[in-house]
């Protein structure tokens, strides 16, 4: 799996989304409970930055339409959106964010 | 023939999620969708946006594709009307002569474009209303050879037009009956500030001014208004509200006052038949009395609800008015029953973007919000409306229109 480097953990704060990007894909990163997420950075319904949007109950709310997506594995979780967002894997390396933009193997 | 089938009539924003909830809460009889437009259901927003610069657009709109429609089990008779309900029967009846009983009947009939009669007469093709994706199409095709387009109508859809051609550099004049524009859903101030957008755009507005007449040309149109002048266009959009489309629920005898009645889960005055979306007059309780509402999250949230209740669960559809709006790059949030205000306060956006106007009734309590770019201001404020928090109103400023630009 190849990672790429996003920057430092300290970049993303609980209960906040930070936009970044990893090898020209935008990721939505986010931070729960100590652990990383992330999550492509664009609403799956219509064309707005999830990073724009509000982190709450572990959830992205989009800022345009209010649909809600999960930040650990980016399905939908109320109206309008129902097709899930792409998850991505992150680790945290001496501090940095690597994230990999390979579908982590079943 | 089946009894336990759900008929939903009408396929917009409504009909589409009282079919995406019946599945999704795990409903596995039949559904049959009957609805007159020839599309499947599909979201109305970018049918004054970008599906006039774009025919592409028609992508963005899907809710519910035909190939959707199929894997959910869902027959389409697209194209088709239901004339008639025999409630003692619980049947429909379509134009067609087809025939369905239903266990549960969705009224989603939504509302239609209010039509002027001189507009009725015209028979040149130049006049224009939008409201199904057919509409969105003439409009866009005959955009290609205007060179000015007079918009009838200062609300919503007409200003959304106004911004969508303005950027494919057609002259665009506004005709409004009333002083300001969108008078019914903001406070003056917000009016102010959409003249200033759309006049720094290039957009003309004749206020105050009411259309009396149109004469179909070989090549314009003549409008005249009750000025006695007269504008020459090219095409005209006429857009002066709707009415809902409620003929085949009156026929069948449902209450009906201002829209369908429904009650706080969708249900009208026959148990059987629940009604959500544009076409229903239901209990507001931010609202605090019955409202029809002609908006994409009404129509959605509603729907949601009339769906779970008619599978018997227990709802109760309590939502805070909000709708949104994008014009020239802003997007333009509005949350709870802003023209009801006694004072309007402002909070500018961070870093030159455009900012909040909150709404406070005759008791100076907090009745609405306007969001222009400043969703960090804008969504605390939403969530207090609708959860009756405290605003704390220490950084806000009274306004009057000149401040804000």
């Amino acid at each position: 799996m190849e990672w790429i480097d996003v920057g430092s953990a300290e970049i993303v704060a609980e209960e906040e989304v930070t936009a970044v990007q990893a090898g020209g894909v935008p990721i939505a990163l986010f931070r729960k409970e100590g652990r990383f997420f992330a999550l492509h950075d664009l609403c799956t319904h219509g064309q707005a930055l999830l990073s724009e949007g509000f982190v709450e109950d572990g959830c992205i709310e989009c800022p345009l339409h209010q649909g809600l997506f999960d930040i650990e594995t980016g399905e939908p979780r109320s109206a309008p959106v129902t097709v899930p967002v792409r998850s991505y894997p992150v680790r945290e390396v001496e501090g940095r964010l690597q994230v990999s933009l390979e579908t982590p193997s079943a | 023939m089946n009894k336990d089938t759900m008929v939903v009539v009408g396929g917009g924003q409504a009909g589409g999620w009282v079919i995406k909830t019946l599945r999704s809460e795990g409903f596995t009889g039949p559904i049959v969708l009957i609805s007159a437009e020839t599309h499947p259901p599909y979201e109305r927003p970018p049918l004054s946006k970008n599906l006039l610069r774009n025919a592409d657009a028609i992508s963005e709109t899907a809710l519910l594709s035909e190939a959707d429609l199929e894997s959910a089990g869902v027959e389409a008779w697209l194209g088709d009307e239901v004339v008639e309900i025999d409630r003692a029967g619980r049947t429909v009846r379509c134009a067609s002569g087809r025939e369905q009983e239903y266990h549960r009947l969705f009224l989603t009939t939504g509302s239609r474009p209010r039509i002027p009669d001189w507009m009725a007469a015209s028979r040149s093709g130049r006049a224009h209303v939008l409201r199904t994706i057919d509409d969105a199409s003439s409009l866009r095709a005959g955009l290609a050879s205007t060179g000015h387009l007079v918009i009838v109508g200062g609300g919503w859809i007409g200003l959304e037009v106004a911004a969508s051609v303005r950027d494919m550099g057609i002259a665009v004049t506004v005709v409004e009956s009333a002083s300001r524009l969108c008078q019914r859903s903001v406070p003056e101030p917000v009016s102010h500030w959409l003249r200033t957008l759309h006049e720094g755009h290039g957009v003309t507005f004749l206020m105050g001014r009411s259309v009396e007449g149109l004469v179909d040309e070989a090549d314009h149109i003549g409008i005249t208004l009750d000025d006695g002048s007269m504008l020459v266009a090219d095409r005209m959009l006429v857009s002066i509200g709707a009415v809902p489309d409620v003929a085949l629920a009156q026929s069948a005898g449902l209450e009906i006052y201002n829209g369908i009645v429904v009650d706080e889960t969708g249900q009208t005055s026959d148990p059987a038949i629940f009604a959500a979306g544009d076409v229903t007059n239901f209990p507001c309780s931010f609202a605090g009395c019955a409202t029809r509402r002609e908006s994409w999250a009404n129509a959605q949230n509603q729907a949601i609800a009339a769906g779970k209740a008619a599978l018997g669960q227990a709802v109760h559809y309590a939502e805070l008015p909000w709708l949104w709006s994008d014009q020239y790059g802003h997007n333009i949030q509005i949350a709870g029953l802003p023209e009801k205000a006694g004072e309007v306060l402002f909070a500018p956006g961070p870093e030159g973007a455009t900012g909040v106007w909150l709404s406070l009734d005759h008791d100076r309590r907090p009745c609405g919000a306007i969001g222009v770019g400043a969703p960090r201001i804008f969504r605390p404020v939403m969530k207090a409306l609708k959860n009756g928090g405290e605003i704390d109103l220490g950084g806000w400023e009274a306004v009057n229109n000149a401040e804000v630009q």
